[in-house]
């Protein structure tokens, strides 16, 4: 998966390159409008993440050059709260923006869920160890025994599994289950953490569902669990 | 270029009496003419009277000469008048003579005028017919005078008015200046007095007693703008100091923590730790700034972008499904009363409505039963939020929409609530058109919002 990441703050661009480069993605890094363009026009990427307040050219005039030629998806990063400058963006051709300041696990979501879309079909039965999901019948079983979870835990399962391995924030876990795109200061996804933990893992090993401090949560399978 | 408004005044004081005198002037020039016309022909009239004895009792052509000398005699010390004496028989004529033209111009009717080639300006004439007598046969008497002090009077009026025209136009252009001058010199203090205003002194106002009434109304309203700002002033200040106040604890975390966390060699386990704390003081400064800047968004006066019409109460259900495992958590019911249809932008409703509903949940005791009322209004639709519990005590009641405010201080350092919730449920009611209002009695509060609906 290769990122174009058109940033001209040197610390944003540097920890963006250095989280999605472990993250997986083959990033590269234009620092102003200019090298941007060239770079977006020039290379195939998977997608492009584009500052709007850039130094030569603004993130609009990139998007608006790019789009003339190239259909790849574009996560536009606004610094300001502006209503329209995200309206403007989205009308050039973006397709999703972050509002600065914005959390990296957010932006990683934002990038899957935009290749997902690009990348289309995905499996109705995943497995994770023992965990096994059916999406279509919406049920699970641990060790052969079936979970049994009410609507909300089991999309909050199902969000997890589908994204096995990585880390989803409360912000996007509340975007996923229950389809709330505001901040809010309710401990709702916890909560609800906390029941599917009781269901999912108290009465099995692995541990599945983990909690990673200050950044949410996470489904694997771990060599050694930390948090039990 | 721009005019000043004395200029203004005196460019209109001057075109004004321009055009007053030049009107006065044009009929007085009228008025002249028409009277020294009149004048004139009085005079005609009366010469020919006079002259008409001499032909009268004239009726024989030898005794014609006799005649001839008469009028020449009696012309000869007066060269403004000449006399003709018209007629077909030679022999009974008198006066120069006159070309076809000049006949024709003078005889078609009893007034006309003679072009004469010694003269500058025409003769003024009256013709009439003396009846026959004897030998000699009607003939006509014509008597023509200079018009040239006619001419000149008038010219020299003329030149007159236009000179009066004009000076008395500069004159009320002068006039009309100084007059403006001191006419605006309340406002020439009102401008020196609003120079005097500054960021510093906000609360000076600008002396509107000894104004004249047309200028005291425009200092109220400035007064009154004065009054609004100062008041936004103050909220500003207030709230950069809450804004600092609120982010200093957060801040004052990290600094801290890290600072003891590089002191001493750690654990690769430890610095984990410290960055995980460091991570959640970092995600609540970013909740603090995204909530802030949502508000800003609300103070600017923006309104909702995105409404659609929908049903209140199945929005209002939306919320309490989000919240139904804190709801169970707390072993609290919620009932939804009442619906009614509006165009709004659901995300910011919904966030709205979820706060409320978080508070209710937060206050309320085991076992209580949230109430949630939606009420079709004249113009408003009208959310509120009910629950059982301790109440808000009334001081509290009006600053509970205020930005960090919280009844309780000590609750400030919990990592949930900021202090932002009513806050932006105010800024999502206005953002919709409405308001927000808070009762509380010892039994139960009632929180809510209204938003406009066409
Ligand atoms: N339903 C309620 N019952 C009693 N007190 C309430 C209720 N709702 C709000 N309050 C009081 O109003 C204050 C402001 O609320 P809010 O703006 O949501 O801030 P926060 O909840 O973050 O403290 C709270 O501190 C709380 O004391
Ligand atoms: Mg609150």
């Amino acid at each position: 998966m290769k990122v174009l990441i058109v940033e001209d703050e040197p610390k944003t661009a540097d920890y963006l390159e250095r989280g999605l480069r472990e993250q997986g993605y083959v990033v590269d890094v234009a620092r102003d409008g200019l090298d941007g363009k060239h770079m977006a026009l020039e290379y195939e990427y998977d997608v492009i993440v584009l500052d709007v307040m850039l130094p030569g050219t603004d993130g609009f005039s990139v998007l608006h050059a790019l789009r003339e030629r190239k259909q790849t998806p574009v996560i536009m990063l606004t610094a300001r709260d502006r209503v329209d400058d995200r309206v403007r963006g989205l009308r050039e051709g973006a397709d999703d923006y972050l509002v600065k300041p914005f959390s990296f696990l957010e932006l990683v979501a934002r990038l899957q869920a935009l290749t997902r879309r690009s990348r289309g079909q995905e499996a109705m039965q995943l497995r994770i160890a023992d965990l096994q999901i059916d999406l279509l019948a919406r049920k699970a079983w641990r060790n052969g025994q079936r979970l049994d979870l009410t609507a909300k835990e089991f999309a909050l399962l199902a969000a997890l599994a589908r994204r096995k391995g990585e880390i989803l924030s409360k912000t996007t876990i509340a975007e996923l289950v229950w389809d709330v795109n505001f901040d809010s200061d309710t401990n709702v996804v916890e909560v609800a953490v906390k029941r599917l933990r009781s269901k999912l893992d108290d009465p099995f090993r692995p541990t599945l569902l983990h909690t990673v401090r200050g950044m949410g949560y996470v489904l694997e399978v771990r060599e050694q669990s930390e948090d039990a | 270029m721009k005019l000043s408004i004395s200029q203004r005044l005196a460019a209109m004081f001057a075109v004004a009496s321009f055009v007053t005198l030049a009107v006065l002037g044009v009929a007085m020039h009228g008025l002249l003419k028409r009277e020294l016309g009149r004048h004139q022909d009085n005079e005609l009239q009366a010469r020919w009277q006079m002259y008409r004895p001499f032909i009268m009792r004239n009726d024989e052509a030898a005794y014609w000469g006799h005649i001839r000398s008469k009028f020449d005699n009696s012309l000869s010390e007066n060269s403004r008048v000449r006399v003709w004496v018209l007629s077909d028989d030679r022999r009974f004529r008198y006066g120069s003579e006159l070309t076809a033209e000049q006949l024709r111009s003078a005889v078609t009717a009893s007034f006309g005028q003679v072009r004469l080639p010694d003269q500058q300006e025409p003769f003024k004439t009256y013709s009439a017919m003396v009846e026959a007598r004897g030998e000699r046969p009607a003939v006509r008497l014509m008597v023509g005078i200079d018009s040239t002090p006619f001419v000149e009077t008038l010219q020299s009026f003329t030149v007159g008015l236009v000179a009066l025209t004009i000076v008395g136009a500069l004159g009320a252009a002068a006039l009309g200046y100084y007059i403006a001058g001191v006419g605006l010199r309340p406002v020439e203090r009102l401008s020196g007095e609003a120079q005097a205003l500054s960021p510093g002194r906000l609360s000076r106002r600008l002396q509107t007693d000894t104004l004249a009434p047309e200028l005291s109304k425009l200092a109220d309203s400035f007064n009154g703008a004065l009054a609004r700002l100062e008041a936004a002033y103050q909220q500003l200040e207030a709230f950069n100091a809450d804004v600092a106040h609120e982010l200093r604890t957060p801040l004052g975390n990290l600094i801290g923590q890290t600072q003891v966390t590089l002191s001493r060699e750690r654990s690769v386990t430890e610095l984990k730790e410290a960055l995980h704390s460091n991570l959640e003081d970092l995600e609540r400064l970013r909740a603090i700034v995204n909530d802030m800047l949502f508000l800003a968004r609300a103070d600017r006066g923006e309104r909702a972008p995105n409404r659609i019409e929908v049903s209140i109460a199945q929005e209002v259900a939306h919320a309490v499904e989000y919240l139904e495992f804190i709801f169970e958590e707390a072993g609290v019911r919620v009932r939804i009363e009442g619906d009614a249809q509006a165009s709004i932008e659901t995300s910011l409703f919904r966030r709205a409505v979820t706060n409320l509903l978080q508070n209710a949940v937060q206050h309320a005791p085991r076992g209580a039963e949230i109430v949630v009322s939606v009420l079709q209004q004249p113009g408003a639709i009208r959310v509120s939020v009910r629950n059982t519990g301790s109440g808000i005590a009334r001081e509290h009641l009006s600053r509970l929409f205020d930005r960090f405010y919280r009844v309780d201080s000590s609750r400030s350092g919990s990592r949930e609530n900021h202090g932002l919730g009513l806050a932006i449920v105010r800024a999502v009611a206005t953002m919709h058109g409405g308001t927000v209002f808070a009762e509380s009695d010892d039994g139960a509060t009632t929180i809510g919002f209204t938003v406009a609906c066409a």
